[in-house]
């Protein structure tokens, strides 16, 4: 029994499970931010995932999608402006959720390996996670609609 | 544990895909799309296959909503055009 | 270029190397000679992209 591949299969159940719904279901702004909160919580499985298998290179993933889920989210925000400038889906409650999983699974991580450049590693990607993640959150809710004509 | 994973994730891939299949519009589908390039990277991590996961997740989360997203807006301006030109 | 102008751009560029070389040595996996010549020559280019970058969002 592996307690990293269980936390794995249970975040992913529970926290994708609810994000695929909430993507299926509602209206376009609830949708939009079901599809961030998804690569917020997938994010967090693939680093739980590289420590059940015990396979370090697995990080790489999960740097790479800290770094392109907020890149994808950003383009929703900036090619549906004109469709959610109406009504900005506001949803922090839930983004800062997502960002306390990230942080709690990178620094129970950092614990579990022995410090030196993986801990940096590891650590870089879990600034990019939250980072980026608060970054396309303010983009969905409009927080940047100065910079859109730029 | 390592099968019930793999369980979990093929049925959240099969219940996005169908979700990508029945959803109409094509905003919509985009943000179904962007999930499940997801779920399948997170399925090919499951399976051992970290490269594809790899480039999954390159083309899944980001390049396929944005050519998606560029065409329906190339073709809702077009539309618009043409009726305003009518 | 007068040498009032050369010593900050040259700061700047060798602070954008030491940040991306540092990255690199972070990232890869195992540490060897061979790693550490790519990841200088990858981080010289890297920090002339970098600079150019900067400047066009600061406009400067």
């Amino acid at each position: 029994m592996n307690g990293w591949l269980l936390a794995a299969a249970v975040v992913l159940a529970g926290g994708v499970g609810a994000t695929l719904w909430g993507v299926a279901t509602g209206p376009l702004r609830r949708r939009v931010v079901a599809q961030n909160l998804s690569s917020a919580l997938a994010c967090p499985i693939l680093l739980l995932l590289s420590q059940g298998y015990d396979r370090p290179s697995y990080v790489d993933l999960a740097l790479v999608l800290a770094l392109l889920g907020p890149v994808g989210t950003l383009v929703f925000a900036r090619l549906l402006a004109d469709e959610l400038a109406g009504d900005p889906p506001r949803a922090w409650g839930a983004t800062w959720a997502a960002a306390g999983v990230g942080a709690g699974v990178v620094l129970a991580l950092c614990a579990a390996t022995a410090p030196g450049r993986a801990t940096v590693k590891l650590l870089l990607t879990g600034a990019l996670l939250i980072g980026g993640n608060v970054v396309a959150s303010r983009a969905l809710a409009g927080g940047f609609r100065g910079v859109r004509r730029g | 544990m390592a099968d019930a994973l793999i369980a979990v994730a093929l049925l959240l891939v099969a219940v996005s895909a169908t979700v990508a299949v029945v959803t109409r519009d094509p905003v919509r589908q985009a943000l179904v799309l962007a999930v499940l390039g997801i779920v399948l990277a997170v399925l090919f991590t499951v399976l051992q296959a970290p490269d594809v996961g790899l480039s999954q997740l390159a083309v899944g989360s980001a390049l396929t909503p944005l050519l998606l997203l560029l065409t329906v807006r190339k073709v809702r301006r077009r539309a618009q055009d043409r009726d305003g030109g009518r | 270029m007068r040498p009032r102008t050369a010593l900050p751009v040259l700061g700047e560029y060798l602070a954008w190397w030491t940040a991306l070389a540092l990255l690199w040595l972070v990232l890869v996996s195992t540490v060897d000679v061979l790693e550490l010549v790519v990841g200088a020559g990858t981080a010289a280019l890297a920090a002339l992209a970098a600079r150019a970058a900067r400047r066009a969002v600061t406009g400067r």
